[in-house]
C-alpha cells in the first residue's frame, strides 16, 4: 500500500515540469558555484604563495634587528570552495613585530569593494536559499492540490489510512526532490576531484557532513511544505503562507537575531579600545619620564659633593633602574592592552553568542552556522588565527630580542656624537644585512574536527528537532484535514 | 469602460487574502528596516563619537606639538548608509593619518564584527531587492493565466472590449493599489526616523525619495514582468516557475557572474602585492638615505647651534627627496591599480546592468553614498586631511614634520609648559558627494529601470494580444 | 413566427477548424440561426461544440470559413461581434472574492450597459432563481449551480441579439432546469437568437427550434424540432452515434 502511494508520488513528480526545472537550476547553480569556488580558491592560493614569498624576500632585506617586522598571511582553506563564509570579510594578514599588536587587516572586500556589492555565491548559499525555496515549491500543494484536483476523494474512497497517505506524501516528495538535488551535489564533488583540489581526509569528512546537513536542511522545507498544504484548503493560500514563512525564516530572522543582539549587548568599536590603550600608554610613559627625572634629580642632588667613582657607580645604578623601570612600564602597558582586548573580545563574544542563539530560531541560520564551522570559514577562523598569531608574535619577539642583544646595541642605526671640541660625528650602520633565516616559523592554526563536532552536533540536533516537529505537525493537521 | 476595469481590478486586489498578507508582511518588513536602520545608526554614532573622544583624550597632557605625530580619523556613520548599507560595512572605517606616508584605512565593520557578516543586515535595499521583487511576482504571476485558470477571463473577453484595454485596466489598477500601499508603508517607515531621533537634512530626504523611487520602479518592473509572463503562460504554476527562475537569475546570478567575469578580464594587482613592492622600494630608499647620511661631512664650526642647523638642513633636504621619490613611486603604483580597478568596475557594472537588480543596487547605493566609490572618496578626503594636518603641525612646530628631524630635548629646568590643546588639531570632516553628482551617476540606472518597465509593459501587451484565452 | 420578420443572426459558413496537432475539430460546418430561434447542438464529448462557440467569441481563429454574427465575421471585427453576443460557459467562473451583485455589476458595465440599477440586478437574479439572501454573498461560497445561475443572469443583463450557451443546464437542479427552459423561451420571445450546446436530449427537444447532432466537427443530422416531434430523439441520437461508432472514419451517414 505504502509502496503504491510512494510510487505514485514519485511518478507524478518525475513527469512534472518542476522536476526538470529544479534539476536544471540546481545543476547549473551548483556546478557554476563550484567552478567559481575552485577558481577563487586557486587564485587565493597563488596569491597567498606570492605574498608569502614577498614577505620572505622583504625580511631578508632588513638590515637592523630593530626594524625587523614580518607579515604573516592567512592561508586559504580548501573548503571555502563550498562555503566561502567569512573568508572575504576577515583581514588576510597581520604584521608581526614588537611595536604593533596582532590584528588581521585588509579583507578582500575592503580592498575590492566591488566584490562586496554582489557577494560571492557558493554551495552553502545555494542550499540555504534556493534549495529551501525549491523544496517549498515542490510541496506547498501536496495535499490541498490533490483535493483541488479531486483525486484526494478518490484515493480516500479506498481503504487508505491517513497515516500511510501523509507518510507516503512526505517520503515520495522527499525522494522526488532528492534526485534533482543530490545528483548536482555529487557532480560538484566530482568536479572538485577532477580539478585535483587537495583535500585532507578530515576535509572529506567535513564535506560529507556538510552534504548530510544540506539534505537534512532541505528535508525540513519539504516537510514544512507538506505541513502548509494540510493547513489550508486552498493551494493559493498555502502557497502564500509558505512563501511568507520562507521569507521570514530564511531571509529575515537570521539577520534579525544578530541585529537584535547588537542592540542588546553594546560592544564599543575597536578604535575606541585602541584609543584607551594609547591614552593609558601615554600616561604610563609620562609617569615614567617623571620618575626618571626625579631619580636623576635626586642623584644629581646627592652627588654634588661626591667624587667621580661613586658618580659612575650611581650612573650605572641609575641606568639599571631606568632599564628595569622601562621594562616594567612596557610590561604594564602590554598587560593593560591585553586586558582591554580580552575585555572587548569577551563582550564581542557575548554579543555573538546571543546573536547566534537568537537567530537559531531559523533553520537557515542553524544550517549556515554549521556549514561555516564545518568549512572552517566562520568566526573561529578569525579568533584561531589571531590567537595563533599572538603566540607566534611572542616567540618572534623573543627571537628578535635575543638576536639584537647578541648583535649589540645600535647595530644598523645612526649614532651621533657631539663634542664641543671635535664637533659633530655621525656613524651610520652600513648595509650589513642580518640573517633571519633561523627565525621561528608560523604554523597555521587548524581547528580539529573533534573540537567543532559538539557544536555541529548541537546544530544537527536542532535541525532534526525542527524536522520531526514539522513532520508531527503535518501528521496531526492532516488528521483533521477536511477531505471533501 | 476603462474605469470599470480599473475599479474592478482595485476592488479585486483589495479583497484578496493574497494582497492582505503581502501588504502586512511588507509593511512589517519596511517598518523593521527603518527601525533597525535608525537604531543601528544611533548605535554607530555613539560608537563613532566614543572613538573620536577617546582619540582626542589620547592627546591630553602632551606638552609639545612635535610629540603629536599622528591622528586617527574615522569615517562618520551616515543615516542613509544604514538604510542602504552598500559597501559601508565592508570598507575600512579608521585611518591613522601621519603627516606623510600612505593612508590605509582598516577596521571594516565586518572584519571587526564578523557576526554581522554571517547574515548581513535587513536594509531597505535588501527589502527592495529580494522581498519586494518576490511580492511583485506573487501578486502578478497569475494576473492573466490565473484569471483564465480559475476566473472569468473568457467571459470578460466575450464582451466588446479590446484586449489592450482589458490589460491596461489591469496594469493601472494593480500599479495604483500596490504603489499606493508601498508608498504608504515607506512613508510610515520614514516617519519612524525622526521619531527615533534620526534627523535627515532636506537633501537626505530628497535622496531617500529618489531611493524609494528607484525601489518603486524596480517593483513596477517586476510586476510588469510578472504580468507579461502570466500572459504568456497557460498555467499559473508554469508562470510562477518561469518568474522564479528569472528572479534567481537576475538577482542572484547575473550580477555576480558579471563581477567575476570582469575580474578575469582585467588584471588588478592585489593590495598586498603592491604593499610589498612599496615596502621593498622603501627599504631601498632607506638604505640610500642612510648612505647619503653617512657621507655627511659636518661643517667646521664652533657654534653648536649652527652645526645642528646645518645638519638639520641637510637631513631635511635628503629626507624630503626620499619622501618625494616614495610618493612618486607609490602614487604611480596606486594610479595603476586605480585605473585597472576603474576599468574592471566599468566592465563589471556594464555587464551587471543587464540585470535590473544591479541597476537598483547601484542606484540606491550611489544615492545613499555607499557605492564602491565610498572607499575612494574616503581615501581622497583622508589624503586632503593629511595635507592639512601636515600644514597645521608644521605651523605649530615650525618643522618639516614627517621628514627626518633631530630633536634635542634638554631638561634645562625651565618652567613646565602648558599642555597643548588637542581640540586645535584639525578635525576630519567627511564630505558626501554632492546630490547633483549622485543624481548624474544614477541617471543610467534610472533610465535602465524605466526602459525595462517599458519593455515589459509592451511585452505584456504584445503577448496578451496573442494569448489563447480558451 | 412571421417569415418576413426573420433575420439571420448567427451564421456558420463552411466553418473549419484544424488544431495544430492535426485534430479536425470542425469540418465544413454550415448553419444559420435567426432571431426568435433556439438552436441546440447535441453531440458526444469532443464533438466540437465548444470549439464552435469559441470561434464565435473569437477565442479561436477558424482555419477556414466564417462565423458571422449579424453578418459580421467574428475574426474580422471581433469587437462588433462581441457587442451582440452574450455567453455562458460550461462551468461558470466568476470573481470569487466579489459578491453576486458585484460580479453582475462589473460584467454588465463591461457589456456596455452602465445604467442598470441595483433593483434590476436583483430582479434578474431572482428570475434565474437566486434567492435574495445570497445576492450579497461572495462567489467563492456558491455551489456550481448557483454560479451557473449567476452566469445566466449576466447573459440576460447584457441584453444582446444572440446568446451562446455552452452546456447551460449542467449542474442545475431539476427545478432550475425546468425554469431555465422557460427562461429560454422568454428570451426567444424577446427576439434573441440562441445557440446552445447540451447533452440533455430531453431539454433540447423541449426548448429548441432546431436540433443538430454533431460528431467529429460535422452535423450528422440537423432538423426542425417540429419535424422531430414524433420521432424518439434519444433513439435517433443513439442510432447516429452507433453508426458512427461502427465506422470511426465515416464520411457521414
Ligand atoms: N487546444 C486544443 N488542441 C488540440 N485539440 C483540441 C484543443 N481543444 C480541443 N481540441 C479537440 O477538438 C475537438 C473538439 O473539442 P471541443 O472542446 O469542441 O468538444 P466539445 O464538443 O465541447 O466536448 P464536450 O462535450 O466534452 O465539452 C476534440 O477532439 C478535442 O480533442
Ligand atoms: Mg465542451
Amino acid at each position: 500500500m505504502l509502496n503504491i502511494l510512494i510510487q505514485k508520488e514519485l511518478k507524478s513528480i518525475i513527469v512534472s515540469n518542476k522536476f526538470i526545472v529544479t534539476f536544471v537550476i540546481c545543476s547549473i547553480l551548483l556546478i557554476m558555484s563550484v567552478l567559481i569556488g575552485i577558481n577563487e580558491y586557486k587564485q587565493a592560493v597563488t596569491q597567498y604563495e606570492t605574498v608569502h614569498q614577498m614577505a620572505d624576500e622583504r625580511i631578508q632585506q632588513v638590515s637592523s634587528w630593530h626594524s625587523v617586522s614580518y607579515r604573516e598571511h592567512r592561508k586559504p582553506s580548501p573548503l571555502m570552495i563550498f562555503t566561502s563564509g567569512l573568508s572575504y570579510d576577515i583581514g588576510r594578514w597581520s604584521d608581526i613585530n614588537s611595536r604593533s599588536t596582532v590584528k588581521l587587516k585588509n579583507s578582500i572586500y575592503s580592498d575590492d569593494p566591488i566584490f562586496a556589492v554582489f557577494r560571492i555565491i557558493d554551495f552553502t548559499f545555494i542550499v540555504q536559499i534556493i534549495f529551501s525555496l525549491l523544496a517549498i515549491l515542490f510541496t506547498f500543494d501536496a495535499v490541498n492540490g490533490e483535493k483541488e484536483q479531486g483525486t484526494l476523494r478518490l484515493i480516500f474512497s479506498n481503504a487508505v489510512p491517513r497515516t500511510k497517505y501523509i507518510l507516503a506524501k512526505c517520503i515520495g516528495t522527499w525522494l522526488g526532490l532528492l534526485i534533482p538535488i543530490l545528483i548536482p551535489i555529487l557532480l560538484s564533488v566530482l568536479i572538485v576531484m577532477l580539478f585535483q583540489i587537495q583535500f585532507s581526509s578530515q576535509e572529506w569528512i567535513r564535506l560529507a557532513i556538510l552534504i548530510f546537513i544540506s539534505i537534512l536542511y532541505t528535508s525540513i522545507f519539504v516537510v514544512f511544505g507538506v505541513f502548509m498544504s494540510t493547513m489550508s484548503r486552498s493551494s493559493n493560500v498555502s502557497f502564500l503562507l509558505s512563501l511568507v514563512f520562507w521569507i521570514t525564516f530564511v531571509l529575515i530572522l537570521p539577520r534579525g537575531g544578530v541585529m537584535a543582539s547588537g542592540n542588546i549587548v553594546s560592544v564599543p568599536r575597536i578604535a575606541e579600545v585602541e584609543g584607551l590603550k594609547v591614552s593609558y600608554a601615554k600616561n604610563k610613559w609620562e609617569e615614567y619620564y617623571k620618575n626618571m627625572n626625579d631619580i636623576f634629580a635626586d642623584s644629581r642632588n646627592n652627588n654634588t659633593e661626591e667624587d667621580e667613582d661613586i658618580s659612575d657607580d650611581m650612573m650605572w645604578a641609575n641606568m639599571k633602574a631606568q632599564d628595569s623601570l622601562r621594562k616594567e612600564v612596557t610590561r604594564d602597558i602590554e598587560g593593560n592592552e591585553a586586558t582591554l582586548l580580552e575585555d572587548w573580545e569577551n563582550k564581542r563574544k557575548a554579543q555573538q553568542h546571543l546573536g547566534f542563539m537568537l537567530s537559531r530560531i531559523s533553520p537557515a541560520a542553524v544550517f549556515q552556522l554549521a556549514a561555516m564551522s564545518l568549512s572552517y570559514t566562520d568566526i573561529d577562523l578569525k579568533s584561531s588565527y589571531e590567537s595563533a598569531l599572538r603566540n607566534y608574535r611572542i616567540e618572534f619577539n623573543k627571537y628578535i630580542d635575543k638576536k639584537s642583544e647578541n648583535a649589540g646595541p645600535g647595530a644598523g642605526s645612526i649614532m651621533i656624537t657631539m663634542d664641543s671640541d671635535k664637533g659633530m660625528d655621525l656613524k651610520v650602520g652600513r648595509d650589513n644585512a642580518i640573517d633571519v633565516s633561523d627565525r621561528p616559523k608560523f604554523t597555521h592554526p587548524k581547528v580539529q574536527l573533534g573540537k567543532i563536532l559538539p557544536d555541529v552536533l548541537i546544530n544537527i540536533s536542532i535541525l532534526l528537532l525542527m524536522f520531526t516537529s514539522l513532520l508531527g505537525g503535518a501528521y496531526y493537521s492532516f488528521l483533521k484535514f477536511d477531505l471533501r | 469602460m476603462l474605469k470599470t476595469l480599473v475599479e474592478k481590478e482595485i476592488r479585486e486586489i483589495l479583497s484578496s487574502t493574497k494582497f492582505i498578507y503581502t501588504f502586512i508582511v511588507c509593511l512589517v518588513l519596511i517598518l523593521l528596516s527603518f527601525y533597525s536602520g535608525a537604531v543601528n545608526y544611533k548605535l554607530n554614532v555613539t560608537h563613532w563619537e566614543a572613538a573620536n573622544a577617546e582619540n582626542l583624550r589620547s592627546f591630553e597632557g602632551i606638552k609639545e606639538w612635535y610629540r603629536v605625530t599622528e591622528n586617527r580619523i574615522f569615517l562618520p556613520p551616515q543615516p542613509l548608509a544604514t538604510l542602504v548599507s552598500g559597501v559601508s560595512n565592508d570598507i575600512g572605517r579608521t585611518a591613522n593619518i601621519e603627516p606623510s606616508g600612505e593612508i590605509v584605512a582598516d577596521d571594516s565593520r565586518y572584519n571587526e564584527e564578523p557576526a554581522y557578516a554571517y547574515f548581513r543586515f535587513i536594509d531597505l535595499e535588501f527589502i527592495f531587492l529580494v522581498v519586494l521583487a518576490l511580492f511583485a511576482i506573487m501578486l502578478g504571476y497569475d494576473a492573466i493565466c490565473g484569471e483564465k485558470e480559475k476566473g472569468p477571463l473568457k467571459l470578460c473577453l466575450s464582451n466588446a472590449i479590446p484586449r489592450t484595454k482589458f490589460l491596461l485596466g489591469k496594469f493601472i489598477g494593480s500599479f495604483a493599489v500596490l504603489s499606493v500601499s508601498l508608498i504608504v508603508s515607506i512613508g510610515l517607515g520614514s516617519l519612524l526616523l525622526p521619531m527615533l531621533g534620526v534627523f535627515l537634512s532636506s537633501e537626505e530626504w530628497l535622496r531617500l525619495a529618489l531611493i524609494v523611487l528607484a525601489g518603486l520602479l524596480y517593483f513596477g518592473l517586476f510586476l510588469a514582468m510578472s504580468i507579461m509572463v502570466s500572459s504568456m503562460a497557460q498555467r499559473t504554476a508554469t508562470s510562477f516557475l518561469i518568474l522564479l527562475i528569472i528572479w534567481i537569475g537576475s538577482t542572484l546570478i547575473l550580477p555576480r557572474v558579471a563581477v567575476l567575469l570582469s575580474g578575469r578580464a582585467v588584471d588588478v594587482p592585489t593590495v598586498d602585492e603592491l604593499g610589498y613592492q612599496k615596502a621593498m622600494y622603501g627599504t631601498e630608499q632607506w638604505k640610500e638615505f642612510m648612505n647619503t647620511l653617512g657621507n655627511y661631512e659636518a661643517i667646521d664650526n664652533d657654534n653648536m647651534e649652527e652645526v645642528m642647523a646645518n645638519f638639520n638642513k641637510f637631513m631635511d633636504s635628503i629626507s624630503i627627496a626620499r619622501e618625494d621619490k616614495m610618493n612618486l613611486y607609490r602614487s604611480r603604483l596606486n594610479e595603476q591599480r586605480y585605473n585597472a580597478e576603474l576599468e574592471r568596475s566599468q566592465i563589471a557594472f556594464a555587464l551587471a546592468r543587464i540585470s535590473p537588480s544591479a541597476s537598483l543596487s547601484l542606484a540606491t547605493s550611489t544615492l545613499a553614498g555607499t557605492s564602491p566609490n565610498l572607499k575612494d572618496k574616503f581615501y581622497q578626503q583622508a589624503k586632503n586631511y593629511q595635507t592639512s594636518l601636515k600644514e597645521f603641525l608644521s605651523g605649530k612646530t615650525g618643522m618639516n614634520v614627517g621628514g627626518g628631524m633631530m630633536i634635542i630635548e634638554l631638561d634645562d629646568g625651565s618652567p613646565e609648559k602648558d599642555p597643548i590643546d588637542p581640540s586645535e588639531i584639525p578635525q576630519f570632516v567627511y564630505e558626501t558627494e554632492s546630490l547633483s553628482t549622485s543624481v548624474k551617476d544614477t541617471l543610467p540606472d534610472f533610465a535602465l529601470l524605466i526602459l525595462f518597465n517599458c519593455i515589459f509593459i509592451s511585452g505584456a501587451f504584445i503577448s496578451f494580444n496573442r494569448y489563447d484565452a480558451r | 413566427m412571421l417569415e418576413n420578420n426573420k433575420q439571420v443572426i448567427l451564421e456558420a459558413i463552411n466553418l473549419t477548424k484544424k488544431y495544430d496537432d492535426g485534430v479536425v475539430a470542425l469540418d465544413n460546418l454550415n448553419f444559420q440561426i435567426c432571431n426568435n430561434e433556439i438552436f441546440a447542438m447535441l453531440g458526444g464529448n469532443g464533438a466540437g461544440k465548444t470549439t464552435t462557440i469559441n470561434i464565435f467569441l473569437n477565442l479561436l481563429e477558424p482555419t477556414s470559413g466564417d462565423a458571422k454574427v449579424c453578418g459580421v465575421s467574428s475574426h474580422i471585427e471581433p469587437l462588433t461581434v462581441k457587442q451582440n453576443l452574450a455567453y455562458v460557459s460550461e462551468n461558470v467562473m466568476l470573481y470569487p472574492n466579489f459578491t453576486a451583485l458585484q460580479n453582475l455589476d462589473f460584467f454588465t458595465q463591461l457589456g456596455g450597459r452602465l445604467d442598470v440599477s441595483k433593483d434590476e440586478y436583483r430582479e434578474v437574479l431572482m428570475r434565474v432563481g437566486l434567492a435574495e439572501q445570497v445576492h450579497n454573498k461572495k462567489l467563492k461560497s456558491f455551489s456550481k449551480g448557483m454560479r451557473q445561475k449567476c452566469g445566466i443572469a449576466i447573459a440576460i443583463l447584457k441584453d444582446t441579439k444572440a446568446i451562446l450557451f455552452d452546456e447551460p443546464t449542467s449542474g442545475l437542479d431539476p427545478k432550475a432546469g425546468y425554469e431555465f427552459i422557460r427562461l429560454l423561451n422568454d428570451l426567444k420571445d424577446e427576439g434573441k437568437a440562441v445557440l446552445m450546446s447540451t447533452h440533455d436530449i430531453f431539454r433540447a427537444k423541449e426548448a429548441a427550434d432546431t436540433i443538430a447532432i454533431m460528431n467529429e466537427g460535422k452535423f450528422l443530422m440537423k432538423e426542425k424540432a417540429s419535424t422531430l416531434f414524433d420521432k424518439d430523439l434519444e433513439s435517433l441520437y443513439m442510432q447516429y452515434m452507433a453508426v458512427h461508432g461502427l465506422k470511426p472514419t465515416t464520411e457521414g451517414v
